[in-house]
């Protein structure tokens, strides 16, 4: 259909659209016109992706020159393969309506795992064996090596690529990731280098969060996007901590050791090459004197050694004398080295400010700011003029200079701790130091700086307001919509008591009781015995699951569960917890009915669906708070209230709730699925709880089910699945739909 | 009676039934009994028509055997040899628990399934109370018609009939029961040993291995019973416990299934992020690398049990689908062997592209015009379209004829114009809408007074049940023609027209009770 927003023509890609679409597209537009940022949230399953891509093609195409790329980021590999595959419905309906062939050119760009097709190296499990073994094939000096001795392998898709690939622009069409490979083995091109070389003339781009927010991979990949672009955080609940974990160092004894042991195979290979090439190494010198940066073509292989701070802050001189030549660095690292082994040999925990350990570093070790802040770069020039292949070995020296370049950047918004033991276990003697970032708007402050229209989008992004404030930004539109809906196809409860009025709860002091553990598999196996197929229950944490699985085995609980359903738990393992959750599926599928056991915060939380019949009831036990003790949380927490005014308990009920909110929305993926929310704790009713759930989901609490008991719920729970069950009579919401498209019709 | 070519397992000589002496004979299909001297059993019970079989008590004097049937009968036999009752009677007792269960599956099917048919069906329910209860024609002909309809049915659907799978809590349902003296029992049927020997292969070899070789089939379940394999939580392995190699396998069994890796990508977790945080990055705790030696070990019993429980409910799962679908297990194993191998990646997009779909799908959005329709699935279709006329004097079109045909109406309907000024006026149509309409002129008598109004539901519903036996009873005379066997001849001539018979005196009871009623 076509619609008419605010005087701008959208080709939608349906014969009907839900009322919430036209109110998100509307405010979108908005933000697009203003050329300012946006804070929206739409549940899940009313076509937030849809809407959005309809909205932006139909700027882009009506205003060329305002809008001329968008980048769309999204957390997961099948999200962003699901975009592309959106993105092509809305585009086969542009031909199919205007007639016009299509001229967009959008990708997908995922890491080299997901696109490489070189035999060998795609066969690889892991990416990190992928990338090594790309760059080991595709690095400059490698292939300058190959021009002198033919014998040196290099990767023919790359070298393909490198020939003729630029010249020829890719035509254009929408290049899913297996496209891109079909794409890349007919013309025998790398499909990556492919992808990111196109990405810079490309209409739409879809990638993952990472190639925007991380400094070490934002500055290769998305270094030349142009500023005229909007670019879109689908699924952004969690941006925070994607930007923090972006920032953060942990250097452990282990590390050193490593790092201990790079040390020594760069000197040894040093005096080696000392001996038989020595003008390699003063041409390097020349070079650094000069403050050359490399020549960009050079760079795009060497993906590795990228400089982690954020590029207004990398400076643009020379590198210090004092770690110009080889050996002089390497024994710079090396005095670095040896500081951090006796910072790490302490017997109680040190928590200091980035200017603090500078200082510190001075005085112990006559180590100045200005060379650490060189590091990175420095030791990126080295490896390469050493011509050392396999990077992945020296993923330890990295992460020191990383963090080397990090700690003397960055005075401000981060911390650093040095644990001399797990909390856990107190015994044995496990030193960490982390230097963690408390900030997330310093990875996220040039996106917001560099783009003139910046969509943070999800269906969890209760209360608003928290985002701006935290991530540091002013938005011209804030906006929450709620679904509208032909029936109640979702059901919150909270479950307060067990049967015998004792009240459920996941809180720290009672977690442990008999009673409450009881309960939880009393309302465990009522809720088996009726609702149909699939049921997901989360904990709040992995240790807290294996104390109540234990239990409810030793009481016979799963035994009685086992008669009406098949269990499955998630491990700490990701691939046996695929093999579950695909044996679950099946279970689901076949009709025996299953129960997947999982954690919120965990993998299954924040990346699959349960759509439909896989997942008929979600149980969530308890209140999914982040560990409170742990010293770098409570360092953020004292982070944002000194610089936010933002209270420490505010943040940590939003924390808990965004993710209680993420595990339940996960069984209603749309308006045709239905399925039961149920809270199993009794503060869930207390209104700071219960007023920070998404707007969606608070519309259907009513003060009725508040504190129930598991009867009561039971009771609840089978009038709504036996309304569900009821056929679903389209024609209502039909009449509905279309009382409304008429009026908006354009 | 008793024809010869019956196969006799047994004969017990001396069997008192009803204070007379006899013979006991059990045969292939049936148990019968004569008494002495005559060479007719008066005596005789298929084993389908027996429920169970009841001894005396050891102690007692007299040595019986009692047969309880189906119907609730039952008979007894009193084993009267002085020298070898006891042994007579076991051996009976022996043999009738072999049989017993054989024909006790058959039995219980197909009552089960007439239960079934009549639960499900009120109608036929009520047909049968109408038909059976009240005796007009007897149970087994009314479902002579039936079942070989349904069976009809069977006999299509059968290739791809569903196997029963297995509780899952079936481990849970050998409860240990104490037995006083510091012991505990467990009560297996061949049901649980059925189901374990399913779930685990592995412990079905072990048995064949060793029983009865090496140890007796008590012995092996009750070191089953003790082994760590049974107990979920308990982790030491003593080098003795034959179940340990068990244990072993399923590990290896699992460590396959997890390396085989998923066939869905949607559910890939290890695929799930695109770019993960290289090592030492993130605020996340850093997993210690040495698990094993600083967890406890209760931690460690706990994620034992996480595992078999995902383990076990994969084998249950797996053994309820096994024979199901062997062949196509077999495919799609070699298929996702191939997606392992990353350059056959030709294989995988299909299943991909079709979960991406299913995922993006908005079909409340769509338009109307996918509405699926049921295909019809004829046999024959030109019987369908051209009825049972016979062939020969029938005129085809041909469907030459009829595009033409079509295409002349549509050229006439293109050129139709509505002659707008010969129609009627409008007062005379309206007074006709008016006559029409309910109250009108042409519409009395017939709205206001139809049958359904003017009679009580329960005389319609008693009448209903009376047309609907009456139909049943046509139904089977009308299966009767053409007369072609002797036998269809006697059930026409002989019961059947009794049967009519009486259903028209039910009806004429219920009418004449109706006008007592209404006078």
């Amino acid at each position: 259909m076509k619609l008419n927003i605010e005087g701008l023509l959208v080709y939608f890609p349906y014969d009907y659209i839900y009322p919430e679409q036209y109110s998100y597209m509307l405010e979108l537009k908005r933000t697009l016109d203003a050329k300012g940022h946006g804070v929206l949230e739409m549940p899940s399953g009313t076509g937030k992706t849809i809407s959005l891509l309809s909205l932006i093609v139909a700027y882009q195409k009506a205003y060329p020159l305002e809008v001329t790329k968008l980048v769309y980021c999204s957390r997961t590999v099948p999200e962003i393969e699901k975009v592309v595959e959106e993105l092509r419905k809305l585009m086969d309906y542009y031909a199919k309506q205007t007639g016009v062939k299509n001229d967009f050119l959008a990708l997908a760009l995922s890491s080299r795992k997901n696109l490489c097709i070189h035999p060998e190296v795609s066969s690889l499990r892991f990416g990190k064996e992928v990338d090594g073994k790309c760059h080991s094939l595709t690095a400059s000096y490698i292939r300058a090596q190959h021009h002198s001795n033919p014998s040196q392998p290099v990767c023919q898709f790359f070298e393909e690529f490198d020939a003729v690939g630029r010249q020829v622009p890719i035509p254009p069409g929408i290049y899913n990731l297996d496209d891109l490979k079909d794409f890349g083995r007919r013309k025998g091109w790398c499909p990556y280098f492919l992808a990111r070389y196109a990405i810079l003339h490309a209409n739409i781009v879809v990638y993952s969060y990472h190639y925007l927010l991380d400094p070490k991979i934002a500055d290769l990949v998305s270094k030349e996007l142009a500023k005229k672009s909007v670019v879109v955080f689908d699924e952004a609940h969690n941006i925070d901590n994607v930007c923090i974990d972006s920032m953060s160092v942990n250097i452990t004894r282990r590390t050193l050791d490593r790092c201990q042991t790079n040390v020594e195979t760069l000197q040894n290979t040093i005096s080696r090459i000392k001996e038989t090439d020595a003008a390699k190494l003063r041409e390097e010198y020349r070079r650094l004197v000069e403050g050359l940066k490399e020549a960009n073509v050079a760079r795009e292989t060497d993906i590795y050694l990228s400089n982690p701070v954020l590029p207004d802050e990398i400076l643009q001189e020379a590198v210090p004398g004092s770690i110009r030549t080889a050996e002089h660095f390497v024994g710079f690292i090396k005095r670095f080295l040896e500081y951090l082994k006796a910072r790490l040999r302490i017997h109680h925990v040190v928590q200091e400010s980035a200017p603090q350990f500078l200082k510190d570093i001075y005085e112990k070790v006559c180590i100045d700011r200005k060379p650490l802040r060189f590091c990175a770069e420095r030791l990126r020039s080295l490896l390469r003029t050493l011509e050392i292949a396999d990077i992945a070995d020296f993923s330890a020296i990295t992460l020191i200079s990383h963090f080397a370049t990090l700690v003397s950047t960055y005075s401000k918004g981060f911390t650093i701790i040095i644990e001399p033991f797990e909390d856990r276990t107190p015994t044995i003697a496990n030193p960490v130091l982390h230097f963690s970032c408390m900030d997330p708007s310093i990875a996220i402050k040039p996106v917001f700086g560099r783009f003139q229209s910046v969509i943070i989008t999800s269906g969890t992004l209760s209360p608003l307001d928290i985002y701006p404030r935290i991530l540091d930004f002013r938005p011209v539109t804030m906006a929450s919509f709620t679904m509208t809906l032909a029936r109640t196809c979702l059901c919150p409860l909270i479950v307060g008591r067990g049967n015998d009025q004792v009240a459920m709860t996941s809180k720290f002091e009672t977690r442990e009781d008999f009673a409450v553990i009881r309960n939880y598999g009393n309302l465990l196996l009522e809720m088996s015995a009726i609702v149909p197929d699939g049921i997901v229950a989360f904990f709040t944490s992995y240790i807290y699951m294996e104390n109540i699985v234990a239990s409810w085995y030793e009481q016979g609980i799963l035994e009685n569960i086992q008669r009406n359903k098949l269990i499955f738990i998630e491990t700490q393992d990701a691939a046996e917890t695929s093999m579950a959750l695909e044996k679950y599926q099946e279970a689901c599928e076949n009709g025996r009915g299953a129960i997947l056991l999982s954690v919120a915060r965990g993998k299954v939380s924040e990346g699959i669906d349960f759509v439909h019949h896989f997942g008929r009831a979600v149980i969530m036990f308890g209140v999914p708070y982040v560990y409170t003790q742990s010293r770098i949380l409570k360092a953020r927490l004292e982070y944002l209230r000194d610089q936010f005014q933002i209270r420490e308990n505010d943040f940590l009920t939003f924390d808990a709730m965004r993710h209680a909110a993420q595990c339940v929305g996960r069984a209603i993926r749309g308006k045709t699925d239905y399925g039961l929310m149920i809270f199993a704790d009794k503060r869930y009713a207390r209104a700071d709880k219960r007023g920070k759930l998404p707007r969606w989901i608070q519309e259907h609490l009513t003060d009725g089910s508040l504190n129930l008991t598991i009867d009561e719920t039971v009771q609840l729970s089978k009038h709504f699945l036996r309304q569900m069950a009821q056929p679903f009579r389209r024609v209502t919401t039909r009449t509905f739909l279309s009382l409304f498209n008429d009026l908006n019709q354009a | 009676m008793a024809s010869l070519s019956e196969e006799v397992l047994l004969v017990v000589k001396r069997v008192r039934q009803r204070k007379q002496d006899g013979t006991l004979y059990l045969m292939a299909e049936r148990i019968a009994w004569g008494p002495e001297g005559k060479d007719r059993f008066t005596v005789s019970h298929l084993y389908a028509d027996i429920r169970c079989q009841k001894i005396s008590p050891d102690g007692k004097a007299k040595i019986q055997l009692q047969l309880v049937l189906h119907t609730g009968e039952s008979t007894t036999f009193h084993f009267a040899n002085e020298s070898t009752a006891l042994k007579d009677r076991d051996a009976t007792k022996e043999l009738l628990q072999q049989l017993l269960p054989k024909f006790k599956k058959k039995a219980n099917k197909e009552l089960e399934e007439k239960n079934r048919m009549l639960q499900e069906d009120p109608v036929l329910f009520q047909l049968y109370k109408d038909l059976v209860v009240s005796q007009v024609i007897s149970a087994e002909e009314f479902w002579a018609n039936r079942l070989s309809l349904s069976s009809v049915e069977h006999s299509i659907s059968n290739n791809n009939k569903q196997e029963v799978g297995i509780s899952a809590a079936f481990l849970a349902d050998i409860r240990p029961q104490t037995d006083g003296c510091n012991g505990l029992r467990y009560n297996l049927t061949t049901d649980i040993i059925e189901s374990i020997f399913r779930t685990y292969p592995t412990v079905k070899q072990k048995y064949s291995e060793n029983v009865p070789h090496n140890m007796t089939e008590k012995e092996f379940w009750t070191r089953f019973f003790q082994s760590h394999y049974f107990h979920r939580d308990r982790i030491s392995t003593g080098l003795q416990d034959i179940f340990s190699e068990c244990a072993k396998q399923d590990e290896k069994g699992l460590k396959s299934m997890v390396t085989q890796g998923v066939k869905n990508p949607m559910v890939d977790l290890l695929s799930l992020e695109d770019k993960t945080l290289d090592e030492g990055y993130g605020t996340a705790t850093v997993p210690t690398t040495s698990n094993s030696s600083n967890k406890s070990l209760r931690e460690n019993s706990n994620s034992a049990i996480i595992k078999r429980f995902n383990h076990h409910s994969a084998m249950v799962l797996a053994a309820g689908l096994r024979r199901a679908d062997a062949p196509s297990d077999q495919a799609s194993e070699t298929s996702s062997t191939d997606g392992n191998s990353r350059d056959s990646d030709f294989f995988q997009p299909p299943l991909k592209k079709v979960k991406l779909q299913e995922a993006i799908e908005y079909d409340d959005l769509q338009g109307d015009s996918g509405r699926k329709t049921i295909s019809l699935n004829l046999k024959k279709s030109d019987r369908y379209s051209h009825g049972p006329t016979p062939l020969q004097s029938q005129h085809y079109t041909t469907s030459q004829d009829i595009i033409t045909s079509i295409s002349i109406i549509q050229h006439e309907m293109r050129s139709y114009k509505p002659r707008l000024t010969q129609v009627m006026s409008s007062s005379a149509a309206s007074s006709a809408i008016i006559a029409l309409s309910p109250g009108g002129v042409l519409m009395q008598g017939g709205a206001q007074q139809t049958i359904n109004q003017l009679v009580p539901t329960d005389v319609q519903s008693e009448l209903k049940h009376l047309y609907m036996a009456a139909g049943e009873l046509l139904r089977h005379f009308w299966s009767c023609f053409p007369v072609s066997t002797p036998f269809l001849e006697e059930k026409l001539t002989g019961h059947l027209e009794e049967m009519l018979q009486a259903a028209y005196n039910k009806f004429q009871a219920w009418q004449t009770r109706r006008m007592m009623r209404k006078t």
